[in-house]
């Protein structure tokens, strides 16, 4: 079975796949949330600990929390960036017509 | 202490906005628009009297809390910025005057300073991730502000490469973060053991850093940004925002040992960059992308320090480069906001004794030439090179003079006088005698050597006229469609890939 770590690294070569190949800039942008999910997925992998507990309570053993919490930060440019690109693009078809 | 830095600025961003939204009078939000600016003046002046100073935000324990210092490796990064940043705020107050509404411009500047401070002071790879992240956003839509035709798909390249530059880049964080449970600079570089896993994360944050820094092969999407951005915009793009990838590849090789075959495959990648960038501006008819092109060459000076295992090189040429590079943009582009042109044969500095003063202090700046502070940094990366690699070097340092004597050849034909803005003038001015005063305060002095150089310059550049150089015409691959816009990206995103596996397979 493959780990999280592995399957992250899949998804983000699957979103440089698209960027290579897709040429609607749409598609694009949508290829760049792919790639920063793999990235995500890598991250929280990272802090996996096996059998361990949700780092809320004290508890005997807790996976690592802060690869979530970067993750979270992300996230946030993340949705900041896709908003900024998804307007270039209608304002550069509005430049078109 | 450090972290107010940045604090007042973010406030400011926020308080002009709300001001916006709240239509109070321009005047204020532009009071707090300076406000917000010159305040990092007042707590960076404070806090360099206890330079070298370090310290963990909300006193936690070093492990946990984020580190911010303030040293030799942070502070001329800082120093430029301020500088910089300050005319430049000065600047667009006048540029965008006839805009109606400028409070969101104000706002993504502040930003932008904000992001910038945050990143030459953190010791903390996310933490300098966050707010280069935090500059790069506000550069893309104050590019995407220009109402020249193609700024909005410049403006979607520069946002694409630098995102999936950026997501490599905490790819790598992520790498290192799994080999050795930190993200703090110092604690990194005493558990790390040299890996494979290390050597690739170095390989992947490498190219995505030089990426983000528009060195040569990975230029392609530098010349439009910062050509077709708003003047001032440009100023910032070109002297500023690219130092902050530089800043973190020094925080890289603080951080970890690199291995001598990166090193010797970076100086190449710098080499490059430095030369090829250099032939690109000699073959420019518009005077901002021939300043974008030099952009690309004096980046490659920049990593040549990293390259050389020469950080105070790279920090000096960096600071060099931001104030004869904003100065250049800015006094250039001064003439462009009153001639309506960026042709370099209709552009004339001719009438105006202020911005020909200053272009041609800056073009001395730039070319290396003593007193001026081009040298200074110019001679801190000479002291590693040897053989083949000082020809080269010096190879570099002509053209630039050459590429500067045609930008000057140009701009001294007579043509209409039409008078700028005098504040636009005066700033520029300023800039220009900045880049002496530092010179003289580094101790340079002039010699007979330099003056040979410069007229080396002028014979090439003759030569290279009668030969026809100039009237070369560079090919167009793709146009201006979207679709064609969409067939740019899927292009240069292989070129990226190729680099990016190059870099990986030297590591094995």
């Amino acid at each position: 079975m493959i780990n999280a770590e592995t399957a992250g690294i899949m998804i983000m070569l699957i979103g440089l796949y698209g960027l290579i190949t897709k040429r609607n800039l749409i598609k694009q942008v949508l290829a760049i949330n792919v790639l920063s999910t793999g990235l995500v997925l890598f991250f929280v992998g990272t802090g996996y600990v096996e059998n361990a507990e949700v780092p809320i309570l004290p508890q005997q053993a807790v996976v690592d929390p802060l690869p979530a919490t970067l993750m979270l930060t992300t996230l946030v440019v993340d949705v900041a960036i896709t908003s900024l690109a998804l307007a270039l693009i209608l304002r550069m078809r509005r430049e078109e017509t | 202490m450090i972290p107010t830095l940045v604090a007042f600025s973010l406030l400011a961003a926020f308080l002009v906005t709300l001001f916006e939204t709240l239509k109070v009078k321009e005047g204020k939000i532009k009071a707090v628009f300076l406000a917000g600016i010159l305040s990092s003046w007042l707590i960076f002046g404070y806090v360099t009297t206890k330079m070298p100073l370090s310290e963990i935000i909300g006193n936690h324990a070093k492990e946990a809390g984020i580190q911010v210092s303030l040293d030799i490796y942070s502070f001329y990064f800082i120093l430029a910025e301020l500088i910089l940043f300050s005319l430049v705020a000065v600047y667009s107050m006048s540029y965008f005057k006839q805009r109606a509404k400028n409070g969101k411009i104000y706002a993504l500047l502040l930003l932008m300073h904000a992001g910038l401070l945050g990143a030459f002071i953190s010791r903390d790879l996310f933490n300098y991730y966050i707010y280069m992240e935090v500059a790069s956003v506000s550069s893309f839509a104050l590019v995407a502000l220009s109402d020249e035709k193609g700024a909005k798909k410049a403006a979607y390249k520069y946002l694409a490469f630098s995102l999936v530059a950026s997501y490599l880049f905490i790819f790598a964080i992520g790498i290192i973060y799994l080999k050795t449970g930190y993200l703090n600079v110092e604690l990194i570089k005493s558990s790390v053991v040299v890996s494979r896993e290390i050597n690739v994360a170095l390989a992947v944050a490498f190219s995505a850093l030089i990426l983000k820094a528009g060195i040569f092969p990975l230029h392609f999407w530098l010349p439009d940004a910062h050509s077709k951005a708003p003047n001032p915009i440009s100023a910032l793009l070109s002297g500023i925002v690219v130092k902050a990838p530089i800043y973190g590849m020094l925080l890289l090789y603080l951080a970890l040992p690199i291995e001598e075959s990166l090193l010797n495959l970076l100086t190449l990648i710098a080499f490059s960059s430095m030369l090829v960038g250099v032939i690109f501006a000699l073959l420019q008819k518009n005077a901002k992308r021939l300043l974008a092109y030099h952009t690309v060459s004096q980046m490659g000076y920049v990593l040549l320090g990293i390259a050389t295992s020469n950080p105070l090189g790279a920090i000096y040429y960096a600071f060099a480069h931001t104030l004869f590079k904003g100065g250049l943009f800015l006094s250039i582009g001064t003439l462009i906001n009153a001639q309506k042109t960026k042709d370099l044969e209709k552009l004339t500095y001719r009438h105006d004794k202020i911005l020909m003063t200053s272009i041609i202090m800056l073009s001395l700046a730039i070319g290396g030439i003593p007193p001026f502070i081009g040298a200074f940094g110019k001679k801190f990366l000479l002291s590693n090179l040897n053989g083949i690699r000082l020809y080269l070097f010096y190879i570099a340092g002509i053209g630039t003079l050459v590429s500067f004597t045609k930008l000057n050849y140009y701009l001294m034909e007579p043509g209409k006088a039409i008078k700028s803005n005098l504040t636009q003038k005066v700033l520029s001015l300023i800039i220009a005698v900045l880049t002496l005063a530092f010179g003289v305060y580094f101790g340079l002095v002039i010699s007979y050597r330099d003056l040979l150089v410069i007229l080396v310059a002028i014979l090439t550049f003759w030569l290279l006229q009668r030969v026809g150089f100039f009237n070369i015409t560079l090919k167009k691959y793709f146009g201006e469609s979207m679709e064609e816009t969409g067939r740019e990206v899927n292009a240069y995103m292989v070129l990226f890939s190729l680099f990016l596996l190059v870099l990986l397979l030297q590591s094995f």
